[in-house]
């Protein structure tokens, strides 16, 4: 069990090291093969850990192994812990197993790339630290994983560092979640003062139950959730991620990092439930988030875009879960999301690398018919993005809405907000399947599509396409809340849930949410497939993205840059430019000053000599 | 052994070396410097020799006998140096030396 783990953990950063050291030394095809490998031996070693787990007692699948001491100080020991129990064998399997098909994708979508081995090594990275943040045994480590998935974000946004949109994408990322990492240190201080450990069993049981600290903690958590999950109030930078390679979204910036919120909430539910308030706050900020996402996401016109804010709110539902105490819901939601998020970015992918490179939608509107296989995965995404059974996001969103009627009546005002997003979804979603996949192509599309040997695809891409349609498409009959519920099952001695839907309440959600989302999908048919009209006068107000990077820059940026400017006119300029200026000014005028006695005068020099001895003499003789 | 006060010495000396200084600060032939410059060691040299005669002890004759010893040294390097301002007819007057500045 144990050296599964390990393996698991440590095979992707030996990819990536072995890629780094190897340099020009390996070909572009063998670096992509060996990230590729990595990914897939930490996927198998994952599953054989699940495997072994499976033959176990329910109550005693939970393993810790350390390695060693990783930091001492005083009294406080924290160690290389790795935790492997029910929740973080799941995160296991949705990493390795998803990152692997997208970096066997990437082989084939960034072919041709200058610097592909940098950015099998960056991914190799980025996976690793993603399972380190799953598997680690305590709070330290997981912020370690939390701040290298992070980092590797930042990597990858800007992999394309010669475009200035990118550098500043992947800078916004990286400030916003430093912003979120900070919260969570803030938090791990107050754990490490009132439990004086950071082990999760530890800390758990110790922690301090209501009151502010509780609050203060919870919150602090929070804060790092919302920043890596880009919610409200911190998610402006999920959709400028999008500059990074459609790989890399469909890996980082939807199926796994962006998840790694309520990965936390969900690890530290105890922490939470003693801070019920900032739970509730939770499901009201990922209700929030899901609403507006949505609204946003009918305007843009960015493929990659749309499909970024519909990230946002379809974490927004893992949030309403997790917040409302669902647990396995928002878990369960949180695996679909990353099979059908990663296929609908993955089959944008394929019409983005078959058009050269073009992303926007009335471009690339209407390349439907010159790939049908592309059409079909990317509808089986949509549907599943909508949660029209039998595909999967059906039985994981509509589980986490029927929660949400359970919960008195914070949950039937979030379930209408829940209810009306999916109506919002299903017009998004379809908006971007009827323009771009149905219809006649476009001049654009006509003149630079092009085919791969008379593929859509080389069949590098197709592949991994395939495996995740066919995840999107039935994973979710894993679990069908009312009648069978493995992955509740699974899930209970790690996570218990909260709350516990009737019957009744799971069929009124699904029947409702069904209805929102068909609607929806009636409306945007109207719309934009019918009468293939002109979509309706955008509000500016969408467009603008509810002016979130304009407030920002009201508050952070233009005062910030206000009392810089200020302090250069009246600090800098004057008393630090001007006293090194001064400086040398006086040092040259001394010294042209002091050779002017140097004149060559011999008797003048005796004159000095003799008044300076004369000078001595009285002043030792008076002295005395 | 009778003779003169020690402070008829010290008088004498300050007034030797008073005159030697002035005579450095005041002429501008370098031969009359150099020679002022004797005066002003030789001075030097009679307070030595007064109060190691006081004190009934040799060590100030022995500095006395070094003093002279760099004195005659410093006057050959002088005298040379006047020597050869001499040989090449240049005036023999210090405050017209003066290239030598800052």
């Amino acid at each position: 069990m144990n050296a599964a783990a390990w393996t698991c953990l440590l095979l992707p950063l030996a990819a990536a090291a072995a890629i780094t050291l190897g340099g020009t030394g390996i070909s572009r095809r063998v670096a992509g093969y060996l990230a590729t490998t990595a990914a897939l031996a930490a996927f198998g070693a994952a599953v054989v850990a699940f495997v072994i787990m499976l033959g176990e007692d329910p109550e005693a699948r939970a393993h810790t192994t350390t390695s060693w001491t990783w930091l001492s100080a005083g009294q406080y020991h924290f160690g290389f812990t790795l935790l492997t129990d029910q929740l973080s064998v799941m995160m296991m399997l949705i990493v390795a197993g998803v990152g692997s098909l997208i970096v066997a994708y990437s082989v084939g979508y960034m072919d041709g790339e200058n610097e592909e081995r940098r950015y099998f090594a960056y991914i190799s990275l980025f996976i690793f630290s993603m399972l380190l943040l799953v598997q680690s045994g305590n709070l330290l480590l997981l912020l370690a994983g939390w701040g290298m998935v992070g980092l590797s974000s930042y990597l990858l946004i800007g992999f394309h560092q010669e475009r200035p949109s990118a550098i500043a994408a992947a800078k916004k990322a990286f400030v916003m979640n430093a912003f979120g990492d900070a919260t969570m240190a803030l938090s791990l201080f107050l754990l490490v003062q009132h439990t004086g450990q950071l082990d999760y069993a530890g800390v758990f049981a110790n922690s301090p139950q209501g009151g502010t600290v509780a609050n203060l903690i919870a919150l602090g958590l929070l804060g790092g959730a919302l920043a890596k999950s880009a919610q409200l109030p911190l998610h402006t930078w999920l959709p400028d991620a999008m500059e990074g390679p459609t790989p890399v979204s469909a890996l980082i910036h939807a199926a796994t990092m962006v998840t790694a919120g309520v990965y936390l909430i969900v690890r530290c539910h105890t922490l939470f439930e003693n801070a019920y308030v900032i739970q509730d706050l939770a499901a009201g900020l990922g209700a929030a988030t899901l609403l507006m996402a949505g609204l946003i996401a009918l305007v843009q016109v960015d493929v990659k875009r749309v499909i970024a804010y519909s990230t946002m709110s379809q974490i927004g539902f893992m949030f309403v879960g997790a917040g409302l105490g669902a647990y396995p819901n928002a878990m369960f939601h949180l695996m679909t999301h990353a099979f059908f998020k990663a296929l609908l970015f993955m089959a944008a992918g394929l019409a983005i690398h078959a058009i050269a490179g073009e992303q926007d939608i009335r471009q690339l509107a209407g390349i439907g018919k010159l790939m049908p296989f592309t059409k079909i995965i990317f509808l089986v995404g949509s549907l599943a993005l909508v949660g029209i059974p039998p595909f999967s996001g059906f039985f994981s969103k509509d589980s986490i809405l029927a929660s949400a009627l359970a919960q008195g009546w914070y949950g039937i005002l979030i379930f209408v907000a829940g209810l009306i997003g999916t109506f919002l979804t299903g017009i998004y979603a379809f908006r971007l399947y009827f323009i771009v996949f149905t219809g006649e192509p476009s001049a654009f599309a006509r003149e630079h599509f092009h085919r791969h040997q008379g593929k859509e695809a080389p069949f590098s891409m197709l592949w991994p396409v395939g495996a995740l349609t066919l995840l999107a498409a039935f994973g979710g009959l894993l679990q069908f809340a009312p009648e069978w519920h493995p992955l509740s099952t699974w899930l209970d001695p790690v996570a218990p849930p909260l709350v516990e839907p009737t019957s009744a309440q799971e069929w009124l959600g699904s029947a409702l949410a069904i209805l929102a989302g068909v609607s929806g999908m009636a409306v945007s048919w109207a719309i934009y497939s019918a009468k293939r009209a002109r979509a309706p006068k955008p509000v500016r107000l969408f467009e603008k993205k509810f002016y979130w990077d304009e407030l920002y820059d009201l508050i952070w940026y233009r005062p910030a840059d206000l009392v810089a400017r200020g302090l250069y006119a009246i600090v800098e300029k004057p008393l630090i430019l001007g006293s090194l200026s001064a400086v040398s000014e006086g040092a040259g005028l001394g010294s042209r000053e002091l050779g002017r006695a140097q004149n060559g005068l011999v008797r003048s020099y005796a004159l000095a000599l003799a008044s300076g001895l004369a000078v001595l003499t009285i002043v030792f003789l008076s002295a005395r | 052994m009778q003779g003169p006060d020690i402070q008829w010495y010290v008088v004498l000396s300050a007034i030797l070396f008073t005159t030697g200084a002035l005579g450095v600060m005041l002429r501008r032939s370098p031969l009359i410097i150099l020679l002022s410059v004797e005066i002003m060691l030789n001075s030097a040299n009679l307070l030595l020799i007064a109060f190691s005669r006081l004190h009934g002890r040799e060590d100030g004759q022995v500095f006395a006998i070094s003093v002279m010893a760099v004195a005659a040294s410093e006057v050959v390097v002088g005298l040379g140096l006047i020597v050869a301002l001499g040989r090449r007819n240049v005036d023999l007057d210090v405050d017209k030396l003066r290239t030598l500045r800052g």
